[in-house]
């Protein structure tokens, strides 16, 4: 079956003065696609993100979702930053349904939303509680909870789990792919780690160095949850790591 | 996944030691109070001063009523340079353009001492109650203005790029991001502006006043009677401990998530 492509991206183009950070960025992403982008460090994967939230305008070419400029006050995007970005002022609950005001959603709708991530992400126990008091693990969960509350068009991930140890890193990585099943939203996950990609991504978009293009596409047909010792997740990282390595 | 804090003998040393300061500086009292050359009354004298205050008011007015024209002075004050010093430091802090304007004549005014305004108020206002208000409202505004401003350049880039990219208006992220990251630091300001309005009201009241417990130093000091003296500071440190004692009660309550982090 056609998948319908949410997310076009079209000549992208971004400079910061004369330093060319992405040029002629030219990809697709398809509706509840998990997407991962890799790339040598320092090339603009930030920057690539933080174009694709609007957070930075494009010197030249242009995000569309579902065939539309992407904007925050038509669509529903999330961000996942690298830094923990919970509130620290609001409880977790308060914390999740935030996007959901923030759109002015319905208040019936904004607690069925809130109530099922708080029941998907295990925080019952701690609906009242202050990130400050909780671990950090448990403040990410917050913010993905947060992410995925919104329904979003488009989710962004930078990095999300850069900061934390390995245990962490496998646990949460598990819980977005848990997630995302249960949702099936479009996601674009910013990582420098190969291996990460390739266990979480239907799709792995490699960037060159700076000034980034999208080198090459590599579809992954893995079923989740992949087993790191597999030979074809073995082959497919060695791969994605070679063409990284070629620079 | 929560953190728990047990409480510790030294959690209770330390709640303890507080009581041992005071009660350290009231045997330091005594012993000096106990001297030949008697420079200073002994609590014994100053509580004898107190009961008679009871008996026969100072300027046929009460010691409740002395206390609440200086609380009263210093509140109204407070309350005006709340009102004005929020929204100016908002606005210094928030927006780049009314910064460049309004900082750089604030910065001119900031390092001028409140009591420098004492001739020009009294000039403009005479010698009432609006002189002595105005003279606090110079004082209070500055820590008010100053830690409001601070705390809104202090609010981290990361919460309010969130608030953007889930579609948050300019007033919305102010209203929801802005505010609350400076609440802490706002409050923190009244607390400092609290205590240089102390200062100010009772410099006010020594100057020109029929009340108030800066009165009440001057007319001690007038009559040679060190033991009012005494005692007025005393209720001026009291006064001033409760006040603040109020605003961080108010602080918790408040902002919550402060007290669980501490």
């Amino acid at each position: 079956m056609e998948r319908k492509i949410k997310v076009k991206v079209e000549d992208l183009c971004k400079s910061f003065g004369d330093l060319k950070v992405l040029e002629d960025c030219n990809f697709h992403i398809y509706d509840g696609e998990f997407v991962c982008v890799v790339g040598p460090t320092g090339c603009g994967k930030t920057t690539f993100l933080n174009m694709l939230s609007n957070l930075l305008e494009p010197t030249s070419g242009r995000v569309l979702i579902d065939g539309e400029k992407a904007s925050p006050q038509k669509h529903n995007l999330s961000f996942i930053f690298q830094e923990p970005s919970a509130f620290p002022w609001l409880t977790v609950e308060k914390n999740i349904a935030y996007g959901l005001r923030a759109k002015n959603k319905d208040e019936g709708y904004i607690k069925e939303q809130t109530d099922r991530i708080i029941d998907l992400m295990g925080l019952e126990k701690y609906r009242k509680a202050y990130p400050g008091e909780l671990s950090t693990s448990a403040e990410q969960k917050i913010v993905i909870g947060r992410a995925f509350a919104m329904d979003p068009d488009l989710l962004l991930m930078d990095e999300p789990y850069g900061q934390m140890d390995v245990k962490t890193r496998f646990y949460l990585q598990d819980e977005v792919i848990r997630i995302w099943k249960e949702y099936q939203k479009t996601v674009v996950f910013i990582t420098h780690n190969i291996e990460e990609a390739v266990y979480l991504a239907e799709r792995v978009l490699i960037l060159t160095n700076k000034p980034a293009r999208v080198k090459e596409d590599v579809p992954i047909h893995l079923p989740h949850p992949r087993d790191i010792n597999d030979p074809e997740f073995v082959r497919i990282r060695n791969y994605i790591t070679e063409q990284i390595k070629w620079w | 996944m929560k953190k728990i804090r047990n409480i510790t003998r030294r959690d209770v040393f330390l709640a303890v030691l507080p009581v041992l300061s005071i009660l350290m500086a009231i045997g330091l009292w005594l012993l000096v109070s106990s001297g030949e050359d008697h420079i200073i009354p002994t609590p014994g004298e100053v509580y004898e001063r107190a009961v008679r205050l009871f008996e026969k008011p100072i300027n046929h007015v009460s010691l409740w009523g002395h206390i609440w024209a200086s609380v009263k002075r210093v509140l109204i004050g407070l309350f005006f340079a709340c009102v004005t010093g929020i929204p100016f430091g908002l606005l210094i802090g928030w927006n780049k353009t009314c910064r460049s304007v309004l900082k750089p004549l604030f910065d001119l005014i900031r390092p001028i001492p409140a009591l420098a305004w004492i001739p020009l108020m009294t000039l403009w206002f005479g010698i009432g109650e609006t002189s002595k208000i105005a003279l606090i409202y110079m004082g209070t505004l500055r820590p008010v203005l100053v830690n409001t401003y601070a705390g809104v350049s202090m609010t981290p880039q990361i919460n309010i790029d969130v608030a953007r990219v889930f579609g948050a208006s300019q007033f919305q992220v102010v209203k929801d991001i802005v505010m609350p990251s400076t609440l802490s630091a706002i409050l923190a300001g009244i607390k400092t502006a609290l205590g240089t309005g102390w200062i100010v009201v009772l410099a006010a009241e020594m100057i020109s006043a029929n009340t108030g417990l800066g009165f009440m130093i001057i007319r001690g000091s007038n009559v040679a009677d060190l033991a009012l003296v005494i005692f007025a500071m005393l209720i001026i440190g009291i006064v001033g401990a409760l006040l603040s004692a109020v605003l961080t009660f108010l602080e918790r309550k408040l902002c919550p998530w402060k007290t669980v982090i501490n």
